[in-house]
């Protein structure tokens, strides 16, 4: 019986171990090396030579012009696609909560967005938006509104990038609250009807706050993957015009595998990650309070 | 009554339709921009044979003079995705299943699986610098071993989610008489567990190897010729001054997006399933 025990109690970690220990490896190991790495400076392109400078990097991080508009673009970019996709995908979602017919066909065609690689959407983006050749301007002439310069106007730059994420995710918005539409209860709606409730009053008192554990789960989905911004400004905008669309996962690509600098790359990085963390638990928080 | 029935009928239809033209826009004109020749493709034109004649210039292009450069990058996407995949789904569902049927005491189930999603939630360009430092050192930079280890670490924590998920929803009792029958954990794993999830474990598989398709930070960190992956390669393309001659670059585009999405259809409820850990079935 012992026996029995002993070794239902190690065959378990065979199953968890390997795991464990390739994230050890490929995610913790690399992160204290990149903790470590921020408090030299290291121009690897010149050579192997570190130089200790403390908090040098974090302090030169406050100064840096670059740092504070790439991380109020990100902020930007996040708070615009989360809100729009949301609610878009609210509405559309509740409009869609019904039987009718080619319910299947319709929901594969919202699907095909979110399959596409990133990069490749960027891609076709580029050229749907590109300024005088572009599809977009070709149709807007057509119909006689002026040309917009969607990638080369700095005030509208950002949003084009924000029309794009959003073009690829409000899919993923409708058919994940849809799914979750549909799992819903019906027996609340029937005796909401039967106490003569309204359409709206349905959706306020009862719908939303049934769906608002998911609709957290969601935002914060969404959040953390805008944040991880990175193919559409590698690919449409290339972090112009005049840095206004540069995300922060650019920026240290760019300062780390473009410049080299890797001990200033490294800082940024831990900054980046504490800045995601910090934001997703208040998102975290301040949900959990509204929906008490 | 009649007549508000009516009217929300046409107002959902509307809807449908003016949602699904916006979807549907893009992939539209890269698929027409992409048989047209390089002067048409300025032209706002749209409909084959009645506004245009059709050209299988760009198609030619793609499969004729660069075809090595492309094929190359394509066999690169398929070798890392494969191999990638098949190495995620097995550590996947050997921790998945941990995760589901054993007690561990000291570090709970539950923390130990929140751990695991909190990894992916982390932008991954915070491992980016060291990962690269790593690869340069071990010089495996612009292998695919490089990147097929960048994509286990990308696919793995989202495949041992879903593994822990699929067996959740599989009843206990099935193992459980073959423990008592005298068989051993490991013999209920590989024979009861493993062949009743089947589909979900093709599910892991095939996701995984979509999103490792798509993949493109760690893919354009690590690989620089040998092993570039095929978006790496098109972006370099679409980058260049290549970028205008919009026909080579929609057929470049559709050879990336097709296959992905062939991959999705079949399985639309798991990829909501998937993106969002399980929390929503799909």
């Amino acid at each position: 019986m012992l026996e029995k025990i002993k070794s239902k109690s190690l065959i378990k970690w065979y199953f968890i171990l390997p795991t464990i220990i390739f994230f050890l490896i490929m995610v913790i190991f690399p992160m204290i090396w990149a903790l470590r790495l921020s408090f030299f400076n290291w121009h690897a392109i010149i050579g192997p030579r570190m130089d200790f400078i403390g908090l040098g990097n974090f302090y030169n991080i406050l100064k840096d012009e670059r740092f504070w508009g790439d991380l109020q673009f990100t902020l930007f970019y996040v708070g615009m696609v989360v809100i729009i996709e949301l609610s878009l995908g609210l509405g559309l979602a509740s409009l869609l909560n019904r039987k009718f017919r080619f319910r299947n066909f319709f929901r594969i065609i919202y699907l095909l967005p979110m399959t596409a690689p990133p990069i490749a959407v960027a891609a076709l983006w580029r050229m749907l938006l590109q300024p005088d050749e572009g599809v977009i301007n070709k149709l807007l002439v057509a119909v006689g509104l002026p040309l917009v310069k969607w990638t080369t106007d700095p005030s509208i730059a950002p949003i084009s990038l924000v029309i794009v994420d959003v073009w690829q995710w409000t899919p993923f918005m409708l058919l994940a609250l849809l799914a979750a539409l549909q799992s819903m209860p019906q027996d609340i709606y029937d005796a909401a009807a039967v106490d003569g409730a309204s359409r709206g009053q349905t959706f306020l008192h009862i719908t939303i706050p049934l769906l608002s554990p998911i609709i957290t789960t969601l935002v914060l989905l969404r959040a953390i993957d805008a944040f991880k911004l990175f193919e559409y400004t590698y690919g449409i905008t290339g972090g112009g015009p005049a840095g206004k669309t540069e995300s922060l996962s650019y920026y240290i690509y760019s300062q780390g595998l473009s410049y080299f600098n890797m001990g200033y790359a490294s800082a940024l990085s831990w900054v980046f990650l504490l800045i995601v963390l910090g934001i997703s638990l208040f998102v975290l928080k301040s949900m959990r309070k509204e929906m008490r | 009554m009649n007549l508000k029935k009516t009217i929300e009928t046409v107002l959902l239809w509307v809807v449908l339709i003016i949602f699904s033209v916006w979807t549907l826009f893009p992939f539209f004109m890269a698929l027409v921009t992409s048989f047209k020749k390089l002067a048409q493709s300025y032209t706002l034109t749209f409909i084959p044979y009645l506004q245009f004649k059709p050209s299988f210039g760009a198609w030619t292009l793609i499969w004729g003079e660069e075809s090595q450069m492309l094929r190359k990058a394509l066999i690169n996407s398929v070798v890392v995705g494969s191999i990638s995949s098949l190495i995620v789904l097995i550590l996947g569902c050997l921790a998945g299943y941990a995760l589901s049927r054993f007690v561990f005491e000291k570090w709970k189930n539950k923390d130990i699986a929140t751990w695991i999603l909190s990894l992916r939630m982390m932008p991954p360009v915070v491992v980016l610098i060291p990962i690269f430092i790593m690869m340069r050192t071990l010089t495996i930079l612009d292998t695919w071993r490089s990147i097929i280890l960048a994509h286990i670490l990308f696919n793995l924590p989202l495949a041992v989610w879903l593994a822990m998920d699929f067996f959740n929803e599989l009843p206990k009792e099935m193992e459980e008489s073959a423990l008592i029958d005298g068989c051993s954990k490991w013999g209920a794993f590989l024979k009861i567990a493993l062949p009743l999830s089947s589909s979900g474990l093709v599910a892991i598989y095939i996701l995984s190897f979509i999103f490792s398709w798509g993949e493109f930070l760690f893919a354009v960190a690590l690989t620089y010729n040998k092993a570039v992956t095929f978006p790496v390669q098109i972006t370099s393309l679409f980058l260049s001054t290549e970028g205008l001659n919009f026909p080579r670059v929609s057929a470049l585009i559709l050879v990336a997006i097709v296959p992905p999405m062939i991959l999705a259809i079949p399985l639309s409820k798991y990829l909501i399933r998937g993106l969002t850990f399980g929390a929503i079935k799909g």
